[in-house]
């Protein structure tokens, strides 16, 4: 009886073993199948793409090196031959007067060049290898090389932007207008607003969205300083109009040039 | 004002001439004038041995004098480099021994100035014969403040007008400012500011100062002060940066000057209420500016002017050449842009105006104030020197 009862656990036990065991294995084989096909799909994609990413860095490091050598033996050279005392004495415009002196603007514009090139061609590589290597879709690549655009327009845009609002601000005080900081300020608001549209535009995000934020902010940005310098200053304008058509009916058709900034007509500078 | 580089027609005199001892450069001017001065000229020097070089040449109401006309060029107020390097030109072709420029409203000068102005030349071994003007208390202020004081301080040279708009100069002198100028001329900049008494100085010509009287001083073509402060102050800030070589060995002043005498104030001192403003609204908005150029010291002196009563205004001298030294090396250093940097200048340049308009108000003779400034110029010019051979050990 004990024999019958202890074969029937154990026929049971093995009938009911048997099922569970194979269907463990089974999943199992199943899951690792997957794991090693999407493990070897990511490899896959990132053996393709580590060539190109490796290219790329490459020449982006070897390009710096080769604009540091470029830049610091342009800096000598033009500092051996006095290149900026030459150039102030040949000035061809007084107007373009830049922060930095022309022997540093040309050292830095050669290494930002070279460092520049390096990106162009880092890109163009790491296209090249992913090109020829998976046939997953890439979406990131054309913002990649959208992103070098965009970064160039934001910093250009950056420094328009700072250099009219300095320029505004000094013509304005020098005029003795109150509100020169507000104006300033409008005009670098005006082109960094410009600047971020053409960066949205250039990236392709948003399209016509980006268009019309830009065409109703521009528009109100321009509305604002009118209505702020017409209504906010109109008696100023006026009477700067007044006292130049009195001077101008006093002194003959054309005011003379005194030379004076609003003092005394016995003030004379020059 | 005179004439072109290469359009000056060669000169053939009827019968056969003496030799040119003078030759005499006159701007454009009222025919009114050019007749008056010519009467003058023809008074005062013998006129078989003078040449006279008119832009518009008058009609034969001078048969004595020898007269050739320049086709006249851009008017300005000063004498420019297009004028230096034709003035040079026409002295070689006629073997000229001296000669006299004189600038717009000229017929202002009396004879025995224009006698004085080329005698200096023509007598004795002075290359850089420069008037020394007697002008109203208010006027030439841009010169008292910035000119006058610098070359002094830098130069050695106590010209009271280095920007004078008549000149008596020897042939290498003449040579010598054509050469500066041919390089303006050359790259079609030929209204660009030449400094005769900075390239005398730098060369070792000797220079010598006349006392001419009063002169009717000609208005700037340019009516806004922010350009032509800009135009002037950036041109003397870059031939100083130029000739820093020579300027950073320090000098002795070659003379002392006595102040021009000047006759007391009779009349009621000029506004300064404009120019304060336009100071007071300046230091609002261009501290931050300013703070990029200035020192703290100067920044805080600035703050303190700017909460003073228009009565009381007075800037201390030593700020004020503190000031033009801190933008001066601002300008080598291109530590802003240049044109902002000159446009920032001008609100300080009125406040010194206006504390120099309360000085003399309140007694102090004009004369005597410029001369203080020019001493703070001098007493200051280590500190220029220092931080121009060592920027980044002196930065604000």
């Amino acid at each position: 009886m004990r024999y019958i009862f202890a074969s029937i656990i154990q026929t049971d036990t093995s009938q009911s073993a048997q099922p569970v065991t194979i269907d463990s294995s089974s999943i199992w084989h199943h899951m690792s199948d997957a794991l090693y096909q999407s493990l070897y799909r990511v490899l896959s994609l990132l053996i393709a793409i580590l060539p190109g990413i490796l290219a790329f860095f490459v020449a982006l490091v070897v390009f710096t090196v080769v604009g540091m050598i470029i830049s610091a033996l342009l800096r000598r050279g033009l500092t051996w031959v006095k290149f900026d005392n030459r150039l102030t004495r040949y000035q061809v415009s007084t107007e373009w007067t830049p922060t930095h002196s022309p022997t540093e603007l040309v050292a830095r514009a050669s290494f930002w060049g070279c460092v520049l090139l390096g990106l162009v061609i880092g890109v163009s590589a790491f296209d090249a290898s992913y090109a020829t290597g998976t046939t997953l879709p890439l979406t990131l690549l054309p913002y990649l090389t959208h992103a070098v655009g965009a970064i160039l327009l934001l910093v250009a845009g950056n420094l328009i932007a700072r250099f009219l609002a300095r320029t505004v601000l000094i013509g304005a005080v020098n005029a003795q207008l109150h509100y020169a900081r507000f104006l300033a300020l409008g005009v670098k608001w005006l082109v960094l607003v410009v600047t971020a549209a053409m960066i949205l535009d250039h990236l392709q995000i948003g399209g016509h969205v980006v268009e019309l934020a830009f065409g109703i902010l521009f528009g109100g940005i321009v509305l604002t300083l009118a209505l702020a310098v017409g209504l906010g200053s109109r008696d100023l304008v006026s009477r700067s109009l007044e006292s130049r058509a009195e001077r101008t009916s006093e002194r003959g058709v054309t005011p003379p040039p005194t030379g004076t900034t609003g003092a005394s007509d016995k003030i004379r500078h020059f | 004002m005179m004439a072109t580089a290469n359009s000056i027609p060669d000169v053939t005199p009827s019968s056969a001439p003496a030799a040119v001892e003078l030759l005499v450069m006159v701007a454009s001017m009222p025919p009114n004038q050019l007749e008056t001065l010519l009467s003058r000229l023809s008074e005062t020097f013998a006129t078989d041995r003078m040449l006279i070089a008119v832009p518009d040449a008058p009609a034969d109401t001078h048969p004595t004098l020898r007269i050739i006309a320049t086709p006249a060029t851009k008017a300005s107020w000063t004498l420019t480099a297009a004028d230096f390097a034709n003035s040079a030109e026409l002295a070689r072709k006629n073997d000229a021994r001296a000669i006299l420029m004189l600038g717009p409203e000229a017929a202002s000068l009396t004879s025995t100035s224009l006698h004085d102005l080329a005698n200096a030349i023509l007598s004795s071994n002075t290359d850089l014969a420069i008037p020394l003007y007697q002008l109203p208390p208010y006027a030439g202020l841009v010169n008292s403040a910035i000119l006058y004081p610098l070359t002094r301080a830098l130069f050695a040279q106590s010209v009271r007008f280095p920007l004078a708009i008549d000149l008596g100069l020897s042939v290498r002198m003449a040579e010598r400012l054509a050469a500066a100028a041919n390089r303006f001329v050359a790259l079609h900049q030929g209204d660009a500011i030449i400094w005769p008494v900075d390239e005398a100085s730098t060369a070792g010509y000797s220079i010598h100062e006349v006392e001419v009287g009063p002169r009717t001083l000609p208005h700037p073509v340019e009516f806004d002060l922010n350009a032509i402060l800009a135009l002037v102050a950036g041109s003397l800030f870059a031939d100083i940066d130029i000739k820093a070589a020579f300027w950073q060995r320090a000098r002795p002043l070659t003379s002392a000057r006595t102040p021009i005498p000047q006759p007391p104030m009779t009349e009621a001192a000029a506004d300064i209420a404009p120019m304060l403003d336009s100071f007071r609204l300046a230091y609002t908005n261009l501290r931050e500016i300013w703070s990029l150029v200035l020192p703290p010291n100067s920044l805080l002196g600035l703050k303190r002017l700017s909460s003073t009563d228009a009565a009381a205004f007075r800037m201390p001298d030593n700020l004020w050449a503190r000031i033009v030294f801190d933008f001066l090396l601002a300008y080598r250093l291109r530590t802003i842009n240049r044109g902002h940097l000159l446009g920032a200048l001008t609100p300080l340049y009125l406040a010194w105006v206006a504390s120099h308009i309360n000085i003399t108000a309140s007694g102090t003779n004009s004369e005597h104030h410029i001369e203080a400034v020019a001493a703070a110029f001098e007493a200051d010019k280590p500190y220029l020197v220092s931080r121009w051979r060592w920027p980044d050990r002196f930065n604000p």
